[in-house]
């Protein structure tokens, strides 16, 4: 019994009310949308707050209203709202849910009411954090990663709602990740239209897709880990707590291991690195090829580099944890793993690469940020190398090395991929073009100011000045002159982020007032610009779901008409553009 | 519908597979009752815990008549588990070395 | 019966000689992660998603059990026996685990039931699969049942709290809660489902739409038996 065909044949209900249609809406491009918002409205409260830190870093004393228990509020809040919140929700629950059933040639997700559930199990999670800011105590100040035993002891900020919050709304945080992701995945392998097989899918669809596999399988840790904490905490059971003396206080706590922490969340946290980066490659791909207007180079190989990323992220959890005081013969598995990883990603950067080489290259916004991409991403992924060896993560742990190095690779590189993503499918999304000018001051803002802040920062770590302080005077190891670079880094980071309000501007802008854009401004093959409206209807096809003919990537086929052929075209003849595809 | 073909299994097999489980719980219990130590035990209990557990995914959850796809698609991933768990015991093993040295001066 | 719905999928290149045993499994995965449409042939969506729901279980379980694992091997204070801790004493004897065997066998009991719910479902007998649904549930109650039972006889009579026991290591007591409760939780959530389904499937709203919803809440409900099975083998027999 073949599914597609049944679907195909299933009358449409469009809704018709406000509501039903915008609010509590099972369309997965209006859910898309929300979740993009959400994503976006909760990203610019962690800018503010990387505003807040670099002020006080780069101005100690000036504000009296950053204590230090405020600024540890800071650094946790900014680094869980943009790993967690922002990047992981944006893309899978933002581009995953509009690109996967247009890019596959689906109507919906399979379950639409599932997915419609998810968005709103995403809010709740987002609520819940935001209402930690005004519990007595304030949010958690433990930092990203949340390890006990400070973070539920007393004397770190919030330890005594703040956490608990905390660790409530990422369970609901995975629940909501849970019900979206199951639907993607299986959207994916069972909901594909006539002619798409798993190797003529765009590498945008294989990039969520497998980030979404890693989100199933790894979330799970993260829940264990949450739950166990929020046990110690609230039960005052002992799994991560050892016998503790706290402000001259004994406490309860006995023969807990911390480290028993650490395993369980880097085995979320290594492939939620991944789960933020996966998509970001395959997006690129995409903006890279269509804007260079060849053929992605290598995509079997890119596929398989895709996949390969992602059973290896399983693998390599504890390079993070190379100080931690775990087993020392970890350290070689570890080490060698995380080279090994480094393998399929190089593949990647070199396909991206040998794709510009003597392309047609269109130095489009949208192509402006993915080339920065694969310039920040080099950048990040370099310093990985570097921090993945036992003997040079030593002494560059907890320094402001590291803070470079991941900002590069998975703060920054993906950012640039979702405002690449925007700029690229926002025509088709309202069916009004961004204004250019306003998206190239955009562009050189926020890619120049992005190496204007992270290029010292790696300095800064080199001379070993430790992250997550709150003031650096009075230390004997660090300079003086250290102080110019952290005044330079914060101008620069004010800047950034004010040219993060000149995109929203253009957002709410074109919406309304931008070029209308056509059905196809691109000129891109891939299944959502053949849509029949654009923006695409509820059910996006029509009568007729679509028929796939060809791989995404026919660009600048010799003896074709145009220098696309669209997926959905047959071949004609003896075209030999269908020469390329299965 | 073929799916509906594809699951029409006699009844008996249930029967019998119930059954067996039955009988496999009854004898790891027996494993507890009689008293089997150390590495006899482990060993049973392991063995009986792998013949139960297949025997639900196979029939019970109907994973024999299930292509290789889905086997392998459902089947592999948990894998990763497997290395998770083997690390994980040799950490929990460094962690009570150091315990015992440090609570032993 | 692999072969033959293979055939009407795509047609093999490979010569008919060639396809032995494990090359013809081989040609079968490649095909049908190849071919386009649905990778899974002949599964339904609801199937599929339920299938990728359990693995994503498994690995919450999983996690669960390996933490309770790590602090068990990792502790230097005694690990109290379960054997003797989860005794019961009935009538002048004294038999240990044998509330957990009880339990353990209704559960079995109620797998196999569902197993039978399943079967009776896909040959349209729908009053006779609702009933066996609803037995189902009704033996999943009442193992939340004995472990509530079991439950408040640890925390009354044995003292056993999450924070410590007065047995030994105190994440006896932290992990044996977690645990059991994550499960018991499955148990409980898998108790509505049936019944819901069991209702409508009584009420006949699945005569025209087939009845792949029973397999599906069956698979759920075998994977929470499946989950016992491994927490009687390590935590009430290790």
């Amino acid at each position: 019994m073949a599914h597609v065909p049944y679907q195909e044949a299933l009358p449409l209900h469009e809704p018709k009310s406000f509501w039903t249609r915008y609010v509590w809406s099972q369309d997965h491009k209006v859910i898309a949308i929300q979740y993009t918002l959400t994503a976006v409205a909760v990203g610019l409260v962690a800018l503010v707050m990387s505003w807040l830190m670099r002020l006080q870093i780069g101005f100690p004393g000036s504000f009296s209203f950053i204590d230090p228990s405020t600024y540890y509020q800071l650094v946790t809040m900014h680094g869980m709202i943009m790993v967690i919140y922002l990047l992981t929700a944006i893309f899978l629950g933002g581009f995953g849910n509009f690109l996967i059933p247009l890019m596959v040639g689906a109507r919906d997700m399979v379950f639409p009411f599932v997915n419609m559930l998810s968005y709103w199990a995403y809010l709740l999670s987002v609520l819940v954090l935001m209402a930690s800011f005004f519990v007595p105590g304030g949010p958690t100040g433990a930092g990203w990663t949340l390890y006990p035993p400070q973070a539920i002891l007393p004397g770190t900020p919030g330890s005594d709602s703040g956490i608990v919050l905390m660790l409530v709304s990422l369970i609901l945080f995975i629940v909501a990740a849970t019900m979206g992701g199951l639907n993607y995945v299986t959207t994916v392998i069972q909901a594909r239209t006539y002619g798409m097989t798993m190797m003529r899918l765009p590498l945008s669809v294989w990039g969520i897709f497998m980030a979404t596999i890693l989100a199933l399988l790894a979330f799970p840790a993260l829940f264990v880990g949450g739950v166990m904490m929020l046990f110690d905490r609230l039960l005052g059971s002992s799994f991560f707590m050892p016998a503790v003396v706290s402000m001259g206080k004994m406490l309860d706590y006995q023969g807990g291991s911390p480290v028993l922490f650490q395993h369980i969340f880097w085995f979320f946290g290594h492939p939620e690195v991944y789960i933020v980066a996966l998509p970001a490659f395959g997006i690129v791909s995409d903006i890279i090829s269509t804007h260079a207007r060849k053929n992605i180079f290598g995509y079997r190989i890119m596929v398989w580099a895709i996949v390969s990323i992602g059973v290896l992220s399983f693998i390599v959890w504890a390079h993070h944890m190379y100080v931690s005081g775990m087993n020392p013969y970890f350290g070689f598995f570890f080490a060698i793993t995380t080279l090994i990883i480094a393998v399929p990603t190089a593949i990647k950067v070199y396909n991206w690469v040998l794709t510009l080489w003597q392309g047609n290259i269109h130095m489009t916004v949208p192509m402006l940020f993915a080339v920065a991409f694969v310039s920040t991403f080099t950048i990040g992924g370099i310093t990985g190398l570097f921090l993945g060896n036992v003997v040079i993560d030593l002494p560059l742990s907890d320094t402001y090395f590291v803070v470079a190095h991941f900002h590069m690779v998975m703060g920054v590189s993906p950012i640039l991929v979702v405002f690449g993503g925007i700029y690229h499918w926002f025509p088709k999304i309202t069916g009004r073009m961004l204004n250019d000018t306003l998206g190239q001051i955009h562009f050189w803002l926020t890619f120049l100011g992005t190496y204007a802040i992270y290029f010292p920062m790696h300095y800064l770590g080199f001379i070993g000045m430790p992250r997550r302080y709150y003031a650096y005077e009075g230390y004997q190891f660090i300079p003086e002159s250290a102080q110019d670079l952290n005044v330079f880094i914060t101008i620069s980071a004010l800047m950034v982020g004010a040219a993060q309000f000149i995109f929203l501007y253009n957002l709410a802008w074109s919406a309304f007032k931008g070029k209308p854009a056509g059905s196809n401004p691109w000129n891109a093959t891939t299944l959502e610009w053949q849509t029949p409206d654009t923006p695409p209807s509820h059910g996006n096809w029509g009568d007729r779901l679509p028929i796939v003919y060809r791989w995404a990537y026919d660009y600048s086929v010799p003896g074709a008409e145009k220098d696309f052929i669209p997926q959905n075209q047959p071949p004609a003849g003896e075209n030999p553009g269908g020469a390329a595809t299965t | 519908m073929e799916h509906v073909e594809a699951q029409q299994h006699p009844i008996g097999l249930y029967l019998k597979v119930w059954l067996l489980l039955f009988v496999l719980s009854t004898m790891s219990y027996m494993v507890d009752y009689l008293e089997f130590q150390s590495y006899l035990r482990w060993f049973l209990i392991l063995l009986f815990m792998i013949l139960k557990a297949g025997l639900i995914v196979a029939v019970f959850m109907h994973m024999s008549w299930e292509r290789l796809a889905l086997k392998c698609a459902i089947l592999l991933p948990p894998l990763a588990l497997l290395i998770f768990i083997g690390l994980m015991t040799m950490e929990a093993d460094f962690t009570f070395i150091v315990r015992s040295i440090f609570f032993g001066q | 019966m692999v072969q033959n719905s293979s055939e009407q999928h795509r047609p093999l290149t490979v010569p008919e000689e060639w396809r032995s045993g494990v090359h013809n499994r081989l040609t079968e995965i490649s095909t049908d992660w190849s071919s386009d449409q649905d990778a899974f042939k002949n599964v339904p969506w609801g199937k599929a998603m339920m299938w990728i729901f359990l693995v994503s279980d498994t690995f919450i379980f999983t996690c669960f059990l390996t933490g309770y694992m790590t602090v068990r091997m990792s502790t230097t204070e005694p690990w109290p026996v379960p054997s003797e801790v989860f005794a019961l004493t009935i009538a002048g004897h004294h038999i240990p685990l044998i509330l957990i065997a009880i339990m353990t066998f209704i559960l079995i009991t109620s797998s196999g039931t569902m197993a039978m719910a399943v079967n009776f479902g896909y040959r349209r007998e729908r009053h006779k699969t609702a009933l066996l649904m609803l037995a189902t549930a009704l033996f999943g109650a009442s193992f939340v049942g004995m472990q509530a039972f079991e439950w408040t006889k640890l925390i009354v009579e044995e003292g056993v709290r999450p924070w410590g026991n007065p047995m030994g290591a105190a994440q006896f007591g932290s992990t044996f809660f977690m645990i059991t409760g994550f499960h018991g939780l499955h148990v409980s959530i898998g108790v509505i489902y049936l019944s819901t389904v069991a209702f409508k499937v009584w009420r006949g709203d699945y005569q025209s739409r087939g009845y792949e919803i029973v397999e599906i809440a069956g698979l759920y409900w075998h994977f929470v038996d499946l989950v016992w099975v491994f927490i009687f083998a390590f935590f009430y027999l290790w």
